[in-house]
């Protein structure tokens, strides 16, 4: 039961977290992330890894598609560049896997940069194809291109560190939700700077904000180069939980999940690029587990997973955009009132 | 330099692009009166074909029947995506539209994949098959009849679009919604309209493009090249989607043949991007103003 | 102390009497669905053959299988699940792309062997891929089984490639003309198509301009073979068209409408419908299954077989079941008899098994009849 917070300072105000609730659900949180890989087996560690970096990238597009409003088909091809930078530096110079993240983030932000060039000229649709575009070349010069092996992609060894193999699950765990969970911490923090707010004003309306004096071009290119710097980060940590990147890895289709993810979720706000994407990511591992169940009485129940999962997954991004734009964020805020009002409010 | 083989080439090229001028005119039909893109088109095109097929090899009927049958059921599939989810989106903005449109897409080849199983199927032969030639230079005989078709059914629809009722109330809903309402003018029956012809058309378009290369889920990759014709066009524009089809078909051939068949999508898109650079609003697209 | 003994003995008895776990990736759904469903049929059908016999000294082989939809992160989940809820020994994956993302984390756990669907030359290098194996030629291999038959039949042929813009298009096309120059063979065009492209007159004007006597398809089940056939044939190209193992499907060959007359290809196993000689497997496919079964169903059938003799061979010398202890055992089989599967007895020296036969398409009889010897390399 809670109704109100009382708010003394501008400081308290901003705070990302208003209440000490808040913080010790968050605590609770943590404890639980840390205490999960000793409980649970190794395959739902793996799919603990495979959500945080689906996060991470769907945190990206956010910034872009939900804080700055300019829609991209062209994340999974950016997480692409970061797989890559990381693939090629780790066997080609062998650096450590912070370095290679890194610059696996900064060579992807700044192809981001490139082609958001065409953002200042076309927006909306015809921005989104731009991106279609834009990662149908990416996939091409991943193809073709010897640095990047061919066709035949790139292996790569496990991540080091301090001279232990970072070869499983288990171990990549601690590398990637940490990770994760910064790059979550530093989305939700910069739209309380000028340039998130700058996003904010782009994506309301561009033309005032020029007006308002908040350069265009810049702020959209900076929304283009965070936004890839996470889908790089995201497509290194990629790259270090397969081992093997290869252009087949990023279809378009997988820049489809991403904005999916974030519909689903509900677009500019950080919780939602969370619950999209870990939604998104748990819906196929559950239909797994129905079409589990019902083998024994319907024996080819297993051919009909993948169709049945690309309706479903066509079926959710038309569900929620029909009956529940602001997405699951939008729910969860519901369910929180209820019981912040509780017993008021019935 | 070889010239009968670059005549080949060509030919090849416009008769693909005639195809993709047919499925661009069904797209241009949905968004200049509805103003949605419809990305689905390429997977209401792979329905077309798969009904085809279905209605041939499943139901037995013969070729001729099944033709209209399917463009029927194109046209049905047309008004029940409008009613049921192009509707309710009205007023939303234009990108969650156009995300209906994806989230349908996979719905259907779902639903294909669901029905028929994912393997690559041929349709029954019913295109003549005696080689043509046009001087020296061949011209493979279903690319050439079904361009033949398909620029009938173009000139079919540039005539309905322009002398019959149906056509000029979309017209006139295109050009301004408010007006056209004021003069009685059921709107909301021309969105029916056009979504009801676009996707009749597209189902047509689905059983040529099947007879050529067979069919299969993933064919609704076509629909992608779809889009780079009408980009390239412009997105209200009949007359764009013509010359866009032809000159993305021609593109995609020459690139073929003559840098590699990797290079066919890397030169269609690097042509759009260059496009949207130049001229975002496409060669014959209308240039809107936008005012605060 | 009494106790921990006992439970130790315990412990034995029970290694003894424990299931082998057959783990597997396999694309029941998908682009690569036609091959999955026979392959899951294949294994099924080859293990319910030694369960039923009573199994390997009392033990059954239970076989895991989850879809992955040809997807190389849903194989890599599928692995990860089946292995962590089962002590697996044999593993059979999906793609090219797993073989080489999974290798690793294999070696690592070296309690396993695998194989699967790709025949990709890259696997079939004992250093590199030491707990993996081919059912079968590795497509270089078939390259220069189909190419050896073509220098015999009109030596100093031409021949042309043509494949997809794939990882498995791309295979053995490098290796393939370094070979065709050693066997005396001109290739005189290479022909790449896009992934999902349908209409390919414009690739088939190029076929035609080069004119070869022989044009080789790789890296395609069916789609564009078929069109390109019936285009290539429609200007009146006389050049024979010849396939690798995937395309060679009788079903699939006969969906090839008129184009399918005259399709040749190499295949290591012997159809279904095969009669000739003895048989004892095929004939037990044929009573277990009337109806016919795909060259996928063969492959996962004689993968299964070879697995399990590896199993056989480890457990008879009384080794513990380990991945490079089953591949040792897997090495040793030599002139081994598959119940005519295979059409020769084989050997496994390496990691794959150099064998196979060109059969050609009748239109008449519908199937896919031998044009050839068995042809081994390397002998």
């Amino acid at each position: 039961m809670r109704i109100g917070t009382i708010k003394l300072s501008y400081a308290t105000d901003e705070a990302l977290f208003d209440t000490r609730v808040q913080w010790v659900w968050l605590g609770l949180l943590a404890l639980g992330l840390m205490i999960f890989p000793f409980v649970a087996g190794p395959y739902w560690v793996y799919l603990a890894c495979l959500v945080a970096i689906n996060v991470a990238s769907a945190t990206g597009l956010n910034i872009l598609t939900g804080y700055t409003g300019l829609v991209s088909l062209g994340q999974a091809a950016f997480m692409g560049v970061g797989a890559y930078t990381v693939a090629v530096l780790e066997t080609r110079v062998g650096t450590p896997f912070f370095i290679n993240l890194l610059l696996a983030g900064g060579m992807t932000a700044a192809v981001g940069v490139v082609f958001g060039i065409p953002s200042l000229r076309v927006k909306g649709l015809y921005l989104a194809i731009a991106t279609i575009a834009a990662s149908m070349i990416l996939h091409f010069v991943f193809a073709h291109w010897p640095l990047t092996g061919g066709t035949r992609g790139l292996s790569m060894p496990p991540a080091g560190f301090l001279g232990i193999a970072l070869d499983q699950p288990q171990k990549l765990y601690w590398l990637i939700i940490p990770v994760t969970a910064l790059m979550v911490l530093g989305a939700a923090n910069l739209f309380r700077t000028r340039v998130g707010r700058a996003f904010i004003a782009v994506r309301d309306r561009d033309i005032s904000a020029e007006v308002l004096g908040i350069p265009l071009l810049q702020t959209k290119l900076t929304s283009f180069a965070l936004s890839s710097f996470y889908a790089g980060v995201a497509g290194g940590m990629w790259a270090y939980f397969f081992r093997v990147v290869t252009p087949e890895s990023f279809p378009l289709i997988n820049s489809i999940f991403y904005l999916a993810a974030i519909i689903v979720g509900g677009m500019g706000t950080i919780l939602g690029g969370i619950l999209g994407a870990t939604f998104m990511t748990l819906v196929p591992e559950i239909l797994k587990l129905v079409v589990g169940w019902i083998t024994p009485w319907m024996p080819d129940a297993l051919s009909l997973l993948a169709p049945i999962r690309t309706i479903v997954f066509g079926a959710l991004i038309v569900g929620f955009l029909i009956f529940e734009p602001q997405g699951l964020a939008e729910i969860w805020q519901r369910i929180r009132r209820f019981f912040h009002l509780w017993p008021f409010r019935t | 330099m070889d010239w009968l083989y670059l005549t080949e080439v060509a030919l090849a090229g416009l008769g693909a692009g005639a195809l993709y001028a047919l499925t661009g005119v069904a797209f241009v039909l949905i968004y200049k009166a509805t103003r949605v893109v419809n990305l689905a088109i390429g997977e209401i095109l792979m329905l077309g074909g798969y009904v085809f097929f279905g209605l041939v090899a499943g139901a037995g009927l013969s070729i001729w029947a099944a033709i209209p049958l399917t463009i029927l059921a194109g046209a049905a599939l047309g008004v029940l995506v409008e009613r049921t989810l192009i509707r309710p989106m009205l007023g939303e903005s234009p990108i969650s539209v156009f995300m209906v449109t994806i989230g349908l897409g996979s719905i259907l080849a779902g639903i294909v994949e669901l029905a028929w199983g994912a393997d690559p199927l041929r349709l029954p032969e019913f295109i003549p098959n005696t080689p043509i030639f046009l001087g020296e230079a061949y011209v493979a005989p279903k690319v050439a009849y079904g361009a033949i078709i398909a620029a009938l059914l173009i000139a079919g629809a540039v005539v309905a679009l322009r002398f019959s009722r149906g056509g000029v109330a979309l017209r006139a809903t295109a050009r301004d919604q408010g007006a056209a309402y004021s003069m009685g003018i059921d709107v909301g029956r021309v969105f029916s309209l056009s979504w009801m012809a676009a996707c009749a058309t597209a189902a047509g378009a689905g059983v040529i493009v099947g007879a050529i290369g067979g069919i299969s889920p993933t064919m609704g990759i076509f629909g992608l090249s779809v889009l780079v014709v009408v980009i390239v066009g412009g997105l209200d524009s009949v007359a764009g989607a013509l010359v866009g089809g032809l000159l993305i078909g021609l593109v995609e051939a020459l690139a073929g043949s003559f840098l590699g068949g990797e290079y066919k999508l890397l030169a269609t898109f690097s042509l759009l991007i260059l496009i949207l650079m130049i001229r975002p609003y496409g060669i014959f697209g209308t240039h809107e103003i936008e005012r605060l | 102390m009494a106790g921990l003994t006992l439970g130790a003995v315990d412990a034995r008895a029970q290694a003894q009497n424990e299931e082998i776990v057959l783990g597997g990736s396999i694309p029941l759904t998908g682009v690569f669905a036609f091959a999955g469903v026979g392959i899951h049929a294949g294994i099924q059908d080859y293990l319910k053959i030694v369960n039923d016999a009573g199994g390997i000294k009392g033990r059954k082989i239970k076989y895991v299988a989850e879809d992955t939809g040809y997807k190389v992160d849903a194989s890599v989940a599928a692995f990860n699940k089946i292995t962590g809820q089962n002590k697996v020994s044999l593993y059979y994956g999906d793609s090219t792309g797993f073989a080489k993302t999974i290798n690793p984390e294999l070696e690592r756990k070296g309690t396993m062997i695998m194989a699967g669907a790709s025949f990709a030359s890259e696997l079939n290098d004992p250093k590199k891929f030491p707990l993996q194996f081919l059912p079968g030629p590795d497509y270089t291999e078939m390259f220069g089984i189909l190419m050896r038959h073509i220098a015999k039949e009109k030596p100093g042929a031409s021949i042309a490639f043509v494949y997809s813009d794939t990882e498995f298009g791309r295979d053995p096309i490098a290796p393939g003309e370094k070979l065709a120059t050693e066997l005396g063979l001109k290739v005189v065009e290479k022909i790449v198509t896009p992934p999902g492209s349908v209409d390919v007159s414009t690739e088939v004007l190029k076929l035609r301009r080069a004119r070869p006597d022989y044009t080789i398809f790789h890296g395609y089940v069916l789609a564009p073979i078929p069109e390109f056939i019936q285009q290539a044939k429609q200007m009146g190209m006389q050049s024979r068209f010849m396939g690798t193992f995937w395309s060679m499907d009788n079903s699939m060959v006969e969906k090839m409408g008129e184009a399918a007359d005259g399709f040749m290809g190499v295949m290591p196993y012997r159809y279904y419908y095969d009669k000739e000689g003895t048989a004892p497997m095929l004939d037990k496919i044929r009573q277990m299954r009337p109806e016919y079964q795909s060259t996928a169903y063969m492959q996962g059938f004689v993968t299964a077989m070879l697995m399990t003799e590896a199993v056989k061979r480890t457990l008879d010398a009384s080794k513990e079941l380990t991945g490079a202890n089953l591949k040792a055992s897997l090495n040793t089989i030599k002139d081994f008899d598959t119940g005519g599967i295979f059409g020769v007895p084989i050997s496994i020296p390496g990691n794959s098994v150099p064998v196979g036969r060109i059969y050609r398409f009748d239109a008449k009889q519908k199937q896919m009849l031998p044009a050839s010897d068995w042809i081994q390399l390397g002998k």
